[in-house]
């Protein structure tokens, strides 16, 4: 089988990236799930498309106003990619059979995986009750069953608050929120509507120590910890719980693209990629949260866009200059997508980037070839939320260095 | 002095009550000790005791805890030439040595499946025997065992492979004992290779020393304070529970009959006889009786009246590391480090059939039989030990681990042999590492045993020794992949991300001879949940394809047995119940 542009992954960024290759080339969508949207169909929840569609919409309700453009795109459910080459050659399985299909150019768009507790080194047992907050999500929502009714949440992320309003509206007691941070990971609507209106406990600088319990969890032991995240052992206190929900983040899933030597970045432990999207391997892209881990689905779908008129642009033949100037994660910042600038012609170029601390009143800068090119000012960043730096393309470019940095304003 | 006297006097130092009395060769400990620690200590030293083939160790300690038995059922639910009890490596590999013979065979289990116990928790390792005191039974069984696994493997189609070992030694060999360390060096490159050599020749093994250099270059993440190796061609790496999977079908295709979820909890005995096995579920008939009961076996020996020995449990913890570093190191390894603890082979960085990376196991004495916790010291300890001999693997690429129980008793060797009063009941205790790699040489032994007491053990001509996997998709060629899907469309459907495991395998696994009814079962036949993202991804298709294929409904699937209950109902059932009060 042949195609121009092979999107790997239906949710929302490779629904857009579809959308907009579709244009200009012939497309193939593989989505190794039944029905497409991702992750979105599991968040039943309102908050997905405020500044595309400027209101909030629910995660399927998000999914559908892509979905419903679907229309010539050669769409594959239940299809699985296995492998990719460099070639761009694909091994697909489905129920229909495992055949090889060769695209002109690819896109990335796998979204992410959980963190699990062993990521993260809780000791214990290992019983029933301990589900990771995307499983948990599916789990309620989409197959219809409750998981327990006494919960304690690890992770104060946007997955983690959402879930405890979940369990909380399906009438389980959420014995509290355990974050280890100093300050909560989440959106600070979240923590409002989430926690707050339920009087849900939220536990900062605390982590879980131990996971009691032989068939099914009994409780867990929490602890404070210090400023080196060490827990101190003298403010050990049990829980009792069911049910463990562990929110502690999400890893860009990115088998594929190591298997065939792309670079990643190991801040983002994505893809690096150019202003268009392209990873290291030409004529492969890459978008959404399998290159850094989004906020925001918004924003997954513009870089989406981009992804796919870029990679349509590829199948067609254009060939583009590759300057590869890397652009610097300059004073407060702790990762910059996109990581290399090739000097495309492009309108504009977003800079998406996290801080590594929170600070106020600041002014987040563009320094082109030591010079201050763009300025934004900002009432604060936080870790947590995604910073974003629109500028002009001819901007950077012709540029020799490219930098991104944070600055309190005087 | 006599041995009981030995032993209290011992204990009369430490301020202890304790009145020791031997008796055919079983010391039995009577008294009191201030804690279990010292129930262990004085069990261990006792057990150290010449002519003492086992400890009975009925000590009392504060906190101790008694275990209740559960009530037996009056139905009579079998009858039997041989009972055998216990589902592990040890119980089905003696199942399927058994079939063989024309006789009616029960085995039973009181977990849901097979292989739930030490034989799910171990490292898999073929061990030659080069790791195990010289001149004890389980080194003599493990250097048996380790020769007929090839066989085994090509009759039942279980994963075996002879991976190789390294035993090295690095400038932190001796690094603790009380020797300068240009000596420990010395020792180290010259003298405790040649020592092992001698023992590989001994033992028949096939070793050789390789010097540092080639060692290095062979695997370059290995020390580079390494001094020497020596290199095992022949050790093995198995998968426990597929290869017991695997005994059992085969015992089954031959006439056995497994029963699970059945716990023995008494024994009917009449003279120096048992006759019948009493279970949870109801009676079982029985000619002779077999204790392959790992770290129970002391319990279910004293239902028969032949409690010779008492179990002590020791915890083993193990990393497991991501496929990613598969290719991290070439062979399994270990480190040798002196003193060296007292029956513990140290452990190292062993490899699994499937290439992930085992890191461990640790050596801790514990109380409770169940206690499978891994705690934060164990993985602490783990990551420094062996920083010695990997000093780069990081730590980010754990992705399980996981704890099993060694079934020591205080003799700590094997103890296969006839009870010592009771005429037709069979011990296979004791039974630690290498337990698996000994398995094969512990069945052919118990077969002996029972033509010793006068069981007439007929061969069958219809033996089938043949037993074929059930398919496994990602080993396939994309031609044969291809040949599956039109077959059976469900081998086209990818559930587990991670290890790439299709729909097809797990309805396989539901509907196999011992069929899979929980995530665990599942999991150990096809490796689905065990990959990067430990479940994450397939957990909810896993569980509703158990429960579209058994009938079972979806709120009801458990992760294993009894209480590990995944959900507590459908969605909305806590407000449904709070709005009936
Ligand atoms: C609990 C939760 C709450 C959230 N709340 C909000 C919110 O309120 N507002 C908001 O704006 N954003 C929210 N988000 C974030 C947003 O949903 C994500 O950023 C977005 O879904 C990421 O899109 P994606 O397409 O990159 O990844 P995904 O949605 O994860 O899609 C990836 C797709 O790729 C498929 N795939 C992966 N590998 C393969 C392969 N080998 N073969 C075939 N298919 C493959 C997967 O099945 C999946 O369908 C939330 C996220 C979560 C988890
Ligand atoms: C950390 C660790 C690492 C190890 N590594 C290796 C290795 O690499 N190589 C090696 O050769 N060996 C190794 N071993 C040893 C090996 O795992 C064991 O020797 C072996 O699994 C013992 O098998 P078993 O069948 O005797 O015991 P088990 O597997 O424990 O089986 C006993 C069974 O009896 C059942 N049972 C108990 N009581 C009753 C009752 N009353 N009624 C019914 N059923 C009952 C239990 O449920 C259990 O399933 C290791 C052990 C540990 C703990």
């Amino acid at each position: 089988m042949k195609t121009d542009v092979a999107i790997i992954g239906g949710g929302p960024a490779g629904l857009a990236a579809a959308i907009e290759a579709k244009k200009h080339a012939k497309v193939t969508l593989i989505e190794r799930n039944e029905e497409l949207g991702g992750i979105l169909q599991q968040c039943i929840h309102h908050g997905f498309g405020n500044f595309i569609f400027g209101e909030a919409l629910t995660g399927p309700e998000y999914a559908e106003h892509f979905i419903e453009q679907m229309e010539g795109i050669d769409v594959m459910l239940n299809t699985t990619v296995l492998e990719i080459d460099k070639n761009k050659r694909m091994l697909l399985s489905s129920p229909d059979g495992v055949f090889e299909m060769e695209a002109k150019a690819i896109i990335l768009a796998m979204g992410c995986r959980e963190r699990t507790r062993t990521q993260i080194f809780i000791p214990g047992t290992r019983p029933a009750g301990i589900y990771t907050a995307g499983t948990a999500q599916r789990l309620i929502n989409i197959e219809g069953v409750m998981l327990g009714k006494h919960v304690v949440i690890l992770g104060s992320g946007d997955v983690g608050l959402i879930m405890a309003r979940r369990f909380t509206l399906e009438g389980a007691k959420v014995e509290g929120v355990y974050e280890i941070m100093p300050k909560p990971g989440g959106l600070t609507r979240n923590i409002v509507q989430c926690l707050y209106d339920f009087d849900i406990p939220l536990h900062l600088s605390h982590t879980i120590v131990e996971i009691v319990g032989k068939r099914r969890v009994e409780g867990v032991f929490v602890a404070k910890v210090d400023e080196n995240f060490k827990p101190i052992e003298e403010t050990k206190r049990f829980v009792p719980c069911d049910t463990l929900i562990l929110a502690v983040g999400l890893i860009p899933e990115n088998e594929l693209t190591k298997k065939i030597g792309i670079e990643l970045d190991d801040i983002t432990a994505g893809p690096v990629v150019d202003e268009g999207m392209e990873t290291s391997i030409e004529g492969i892209f890459a978008c959404g949260n399998v290159v850094h881990v989004h906020d925001l689905v918004d924003d997954v779908s513009f870089s989406a866009i981009i992804a796919g008129r870029e990679a349509a642009k590829y199948a067609n033949g254009r060939k583009i200059k590759r300057r590869k100037i890397k652009v610097k994660a300059g004073e407060n910042v702790r990762y910059v997508v996109p990581q290399i600038i090739n000097g495309r012609d492009m309108e504009e170029i977003t800079f998406y980037f996290r801080v590594k601390k929170e600070m106020e009143n600041v002014v987040t800068r563009l320094l082109v070839d030591g010079e201050v090119r763009k300025e934004k000012r900002e009432l604060i960043v936080k870790p947590p939320e995604m910073v974003r730096l629109k500028v002009k393309g001819d901007l950077v470019m012709n540029a020799n260095s490219i930098s991104i940095e944070v600055k309190k304003v005087a | 002095m006599k041995v009981e006297k030995k032993v209290e006097k011992y204990a009369r130092k430490k301020g202890w009550k304790v009145k020791a009395r031997l008796e055919d060769g079983i010391l039995y400990l009577e008294g009191e000790v201030p804690s279990y620690k010292e129930y262990v200590e004085i069990g261990r030293y006792a057990g150290k005791q010449k002519n003492v083939e086992g400890v009975v160790n009925r000590l009392k300690y504060k906190g101790k805890k008694e275990v209740k038995r559960k009530k037996g059922g009056n139905e009579l639910i079998g009858e039997a030439d041989v009972v055998i009890i216990g589902g592990g490596v040890t119980g089905c590999m003696i199942a399927r040595e058994l079939s063989k013979y024309k006789l009616d065979i029960i085995l039973v289990e009181k977990a849901e499946d097979v292989a739930c116990g030490a034989t799910k928790a171990n490292n898999a390792m073929v061990h030659t025997g080069i790791g195990e005191k010289m001149g004890t039974l389980k080194q003599k069984l493990c250097v048996e065992g380790h020769k007929m696994y090839e066989e085994l493997s090509k009759q039942l189609d279980f994963p075996y492979e002879k991976n190789g070992m390294w035993i090295i030694l690095t400038k932190d060999s001796f690094a603790d004992m009380p020797i300068p360390s240009f000596l420990g060096n010395f020792i180290a490159r010259f003298i405790i290779p040649r020592i092992i050599l001698r023992r590989a020749k001994k033992l028949g093994i096939p070793m050789h020393i390789v010097k540092r250099k080639e060692l290095l270059k062979e695997e370059p993440n290995v020390t580079s304070r390494a001094l020497i190796a020596v290199y095992s061609p022949t050790y093995g790496v198995t998968s426990p529970y597929l290869f017991t999977i695997a005994l059992a079908e085969n015992a089954i295709d031959n006439g056995v009959k497994i029963m699970l979820e059945t716990e023995v909890v008494d024994m009917i005995t009449e003279g120096e006889e048992v006759k019948e096995v009493v279970t949870d579920k109801g009676r079982i008939k029985a000619r002779y009786v077999i204790n392959a009961a790992g770290i129970y076996a002391d319990m279910v020996a004293e239902m028969a009246g032949a409690r010779e020995y008492t179990i002590h449990p020791k915890k083993g913890s193990t990393l497991l590391f991501d496929k990613d570093y598969g290719n991290y190191i070439k062979h399994s390894m270990t480190i040798l480090k002196f003193p060296r603890m007292e029956h513990y082979k140290g452990g190292g960085a062993m490899l699994t059939f499937e290439r992930n990376i085992q890191l461990g196991p640790t050596l801790m004495e514990v109380e409770d039989r169940e206690d499978t916790s891994v705690t934060a010291a164990e993985i602490k300890q783990i990551f420094s030990r062996f920083s010695l001999l990997l000093p780069n693997l990081p730590r980010k690429g754990v992705i399980a681990y996981f704890a099993g129980l060694r079934a020591a008793t205080f003799t700590e060797d094997f103890i296969i042999r006839r009870a010592k009063k009771v005429r037709n009941f069979i011990h296979v205790a004791g039974i630690q590492s290498p337990g698996l790699a000994a398995a094969p040489a512990v069945a052919k032994m118990v077969v002996g045993l029972l033509k010793e007491s006068g069981l007439e053990m007929v061969e069958k001509k219809d033996f089938n020794p043949y037993r074929k996997a059930s398919v496994v998709i990602r080993e396939l060629s994309v031609e044969e992949r291809q040949k599956m899907v039109e077959k059976d469309a469900r081998y086209g459907k990818v559930v587990c991300r991670c290890e790439n495991v299709t729909e097809g395998e797990i309805v396989d696994a539901i509907h196999g001879k011992i069929g899979a009814r929980n995530i665990d079962a599942i999991k150990r036949r096809t490796r689905a949940g065990m990959g990067r993202c430990q479940g994450s991804f397939c957990l909810p298709h896993v569980a509703k394809i158990i429960s579209r294929e058994t009938g079972i409904p979806l709120e009801e699937i458990k992760k294993n047995g009894n209480g590990s209950n995944l959900f507590i109902g459908k969605a909305k059932c806590l407000l449904e119940e709070e709005n009936e009060n």
